[in-house]
């Protein structure tokens, strides 16, 4: 078991190496080396697939390198999160090293042969590595063609592209430790900071918008003892995303209003969150008599067109989220003394401009 | 008149086959230049494909995608035994022809061209470069393989960023968004179908037209099955066909070598809307069914259901399709027994299926059979399973009154001659053989209209007077035959010596020779008494190789209508089994 433990290691290092430039260094000896170390992880994937005891063993043992790796601030998620993962060792690494332009022409030649040995090789690992890699240059293509067909869908909920990253989002955050509570609202903030943030937002939403039972993304089976909770993960982002007033601020500030009204439906805690933010913007607003507008004290602030565009998305939504909307607009204006006169109360003309007959 | 020899049906049948085409791409052509004008060639049409971005560059690369993975293929064996300064040497512009075939995405989307290009690109690393050329020329080549394989290309840097902040690799990213992309485009195509007029995003023809011929290189990829899918079930309100013709060929030739699984909604779909495939269907079946060994009807059951020709046969247009190959294969072949029988057995699947079938589909018998008269239709689709052994005699009478009407009516020809009829008949030939069972079995007078049922089944063309001759025949024989019930010890002799035609007379026409085996045949195994000498007295017919085959055939189509009919038969099943596994070859056992 610990030389299984010292193995599992020395190739999550191997990993980390294969991106840097000190492949430069390496010779195919090492390259060959690194191809065994990978094969040899597979069979051990092979073997004990079904052995629960040692399976929770590794499975720990990895997740003590999220922590590791993690503080040291190189990633947010080490080189093999999971057990799965030790079964496409081999694919990580080969595809790092490819890619790796550090990688000297020797080895890369001796590479090449590995990966690539030609038809009818006698050796059924072989080709399984060969076969997905050539699977893999398919499916890039095949991608590529589809684009052919013209932009289709482009809002957040269809949106191909998104919904990927929402699922390997979502999948991610599924293997973070559960250890302690904290790991995955950490997780998620290290990555708030050092991901673009205006896409990061964007397939937040749509990871919040997934259908309960979104399919993991590299169609793993259910592993024994994993509880099957599709909804954690969603959960989770609504957790982190009520701590962080600022990120919380963002989201519903940057992204458009109709994804917005969407996740509010989806999410009453998110809902209950928005109507707030809504509020305070609005309070912010004061009346200019001689334009005869509402406007704000600043440039920044949101505008009473801007206001009333979210307001009127939310109305737009079916029943339960529509109500919640009105009431909550009916007792902002209560507060304000419940007047039918506009110019007085933001919220009396909000709800005149709406035409709340309804 | 009589038959010609039986001897080259296979030959035959399969000369029918060959003249249609199954697959227009199945070979190279005959190249006898060499593989240099080949390269010029393919130089030259992947220049003018370019990327393949118009509709007649995709269309012309769609049509040479199985020769061009075949040259590839050719080029690998070529470029493997030589090293890469070599390959520069010999050919100089090949750096050209390997860039141009990785930015031609219908190309590396089929089948395996993606693998034989990375291994041809893998030949032109250099394992240590000399000079800065070759550096150069390594670095080039990387470059390539990178684009294919392992670098992340997206349309905005974010998406980059994110995936790879996350550790993910092009691997997991890929495959997800294909995925996606599928399901997007696939409730595309739904939306259109549900909602009609009325949805504000209605999807316009040329994007479904486009999406066809997209999906022709891909049709083999799993991932791709659901578009497949939603494409082939597509009703829009467009007055001719919508989707690219070159579609429904791949999608058909994938679906028969096994290389797709689609729903048989699915299927049914592709051959209504498009004829050539159908066609190809039922000639692969029939080639299937010639080369499967003789005389296996289970085994052509199983080919049949696996075809999913009975199923789709439940719509007429289909069933007219099949069953005028199946005519023009009878024809041809002279009514080879082995194409009867295909015919019995796809009628048996093709029943079952429609009455499977019962609540959602609802045609009239004569739309599947017009040029049958309906009455008689009907009656010869009643199973026997329904009615009560000892009342066959009922249902079979009426079939042998009513064909014998059409065929002997000279001048009112409503539903067709003698051969329609006859044709019509040896669908549901099952019936025939019953009859041959209830000869035997019965102590009673032979029944004329038994009589005039087998003879007319096993010789369709005879005359009036030839008829009656045979069914005097058998009548005689049957008579001798019972006669010997009566005395006490029963030879394989005497039964051989009452089955035999009397030297006093002309010989027996051929069919009528093999409708007497056949009785007696049945005699053997419905007379507990004769089942000892049973063997004999097959050894004293002194089979050839082709009588043993009948014999063969026989036995086979008897067990595997006993057990659809349920019959116990403990007796007869058991010499019938034993009989069978004696004359058939070793090896060749189901």
């Amino acid at each position: 078991m610990e030389s299984l433990v010292e193995h599992l290691q020395r190739f999550s290092e191997l990993l980390a190496v294969s991106r840097t430039t000190h492949v430069s260094t390496w010779d195919p000896a090492t390259v060959r080396r690194a191809l065994q170390w990978a094969r040899y992880l597979r069979h051990v994937h092979r073997r004990f697939g079904r052995h629960v005891r040692i399976r929770r063993a590794l499975e720990r043992r990895l997740q003590n390198q999220w922590g590791q790796e993690g503080a040291s601030g190189s990633a947010p998620v080490p080189g093999l999160t999971n057990f799965q993962a030790l079964g496409r060792g081999d694919l990580l690494l080969s595809l790092r090293l490819l890619e790796n332009r550090a990688l000297g022409d020797p080895d890369y030649h001796y590479l090449l042969r590995q990966l690539f040995p030609g038809p009818g090789v006698p050796d059924p690992d072989e080709e399984a590595l060969q076969g997905s890699l050539a699977r893999l240059a398919r499916c890039r293509s095949a991608v590529q063609l589809l684009r052919f067909s013209g932009p289709g869908e482009k809002s957040a909920l269809e949106d191909p592209v998104l919904k990927t990253q929402a699922e390997l989002l979502l999948g991610r955050l599924r293997e973070v430790p559960k250890a302690e509570a904290e790991g995955p609202s950490r997780f998620l903030s290290t990555l708030w900071d050092r991901l673009p943030q205006n896409n990061f937002l964007k397939v937040l939403a749509a990871a919040l918008l997934l259908p309960p039972s979104s399919p993991r993304p590299q169609g793993e089976e259910l592993e024994p003892g994993t509880p099957q909770t599709p909804g954690d993960g969603a959960q989770e982002l609504v957790r982190w995303l009520l701590e962080k007033s600022d990120v919380l601020a963002a989201f519903c500030r940057s992204l458009p209003v109709g994804l917005l009204t969407s996740v509010a439906g989806r999410h009453p805690a998110l809902c209950r969150a928005y109507l707030g933010l809504l509020t305070d913007w609005g309070r912010r607003l004061h009346y200019d008599l001689p334009k005869g507008t509402w406007v704000g004290a600043e440039p920044q602030h949101v505008s009473w067109e801007e206001l009333y565009g979210r307001f009127q998305s939310l109305c737009r939504a079916p029943p339960p989220l529509k109500d919640e909307v009105l009431t909550a607009l009916e007792a902002c204006k209560a507060q304000d003394g419940d007047l039918q006169v506009p110019g007085v109360s933001i919220w009396t003309d909000l709800l005149l401009a709406l035409g709340s007959g309804s | 008149m009589n038959k010609p020899s039986r001897i080259s049906k296979k030959s035959a049948w399969q000369a029918t086959v060959k003249v249609h085409h199954l697959f227009p791409f199945s070979k190279m052509a005959q190249d006898s230049v060499g593989f240099s004008s080949d390269y010029q060639f393919w130089m030259q049409k992947l220049s003018v494909w370019d990327q393949a971005s118009t509709l007649e560059t995709q269309q012309d690369t769609c049509l040479h995608l199985p020769r061009f993975q075949e040259f590839l293929r050719q080029m690998y064996e070529v470029l493997k035994e030589m090293d890469s300064n070599t390959i520069i040497e010999r050919f100089p512009t090949i750096g050209q022809l390997l860039a141009k075939t990785c930015w031609n995405p219908f190309i590396l989307a089929f089948d395996e061209s993606q693998k034989i290009l990375i291994w041809c690109l893998c030949c032109l690393i250099n394992k240590e470069p000399q000079n800065s050329e070759e550096s150069k020329l390594n670095s080039w080549t990387r470059g390539l393989l990178s684009h294919i394989l392992s670098a992340f290309r997206f349309d905005t840097k974010e998406v980059g960023l994110f995936t790879q902040g996350l550790e993910f690799t092009p691997a997991d990213y890929y495959p997800g968004l294909l995925k996606n992309m599928v399901l997007s485009l696939v409730s595309e195509l739904r939306e259109y179908h549900l909602n009609g007029f009325n949805t504000q995003r209605r999807i316009v023809p040329e994007k479904i037209r486009l999406l066809s011929r997209i999906c022709i290189p891909l049709v083999t990829l799993p991932d791709i099955e659901p578009l497949v899918e939603a494409l082939l079930t597509y009703h829009g309100h467009e007055p001719q066909e919508v989707l690219w013709p070159e579609f429904f060929d791949a999608v058909n030739e994938a679906f028969l070598l096994k290389k797709i699984s689609l729903p048989e909604s699915a299927v049914v779909c592709l051959w209504l809307r498009h004829l050539p495939s159908l066609e190809k269907a039922t000639l692969h079946l029939f080639e299937k069914l010639i080369s499967s060994g003789r005389n296996f009807l289970r085994r052509i059951e199983c080919f049949l259901k696996d075809s999913l020709l009975p199923e789709a046969a439940c719509h007429p247009a289909i069933f007219r399709v099949v069953d005028e190959t199946f005519r023009y294969a009878l024809l041809e072949t002279n009514g080879a027994p082995e194409v009867i029988a295909a015919i019995q057995v796809f009628t048996g699947c093709f029943v079952e299926a429609l009455e499977k079938k019962n609540k959602q589909l609802k045609f009239t018998f004569k739309t599947y059979f017009p040029y049958g008269s309906p009455s008689l239709v009907m009656v010869l689709l009643q199973h026997p399973k329904e009615i009560p052994q000892e009342l066959w005699h009922q249902p079979l009478k009426h079939i042998s009154e009513m064909l014998r009407e059409i065929v002997e009516d000279q001048t009112h020809r409503s539903y067709g001659g003698p051969f329609e009829c006859w044709f019509l008949f040896i669908h549901f030939g099952g019936w025939a053989d019953i009859a041959a069972e209830q000869l035997v079995m019965s102590e009673a007078e032979p029944p004329e209209a038994l009589l005039w049922l087998l003879a007319f089944s096993y010789s369709p063309r005879d005359r009036s007077l030839q008829r009656a001759q045979t069914m005097a025949e058998v009548k005689a024989v049957l008579i001798r035959l019972k006669k010997l019930l009566g005395s006490p010890s029963l030879s394989a002799e005497d039964l051989q010596a009452a089955a035999a035609e009397s030297r006093d007379r002309d010989p027996r026409p051929p069919l009528c020779q093999q409708l007497i085996r056949r009785l007696l045949l049945n005699f053997l195994l419905w007379t507990p008494r004769a089942h000892v000498i049973a063997r004999e007295v097959l050894t004293l017919m002194a089979p050839t190789d082709e009588l043993t085959h009948e014999m063969t055939g026989f036995l086979d189509q008897t067990l595997y209508r006993w057990d659809h009919l349920r019959m116990e038969a403990t007796g007869p099943r058991k010499l019938a089994r034993e009989l069978l596994a004696e004359l058939r070859p070793a090896g060749s056992a189901v």
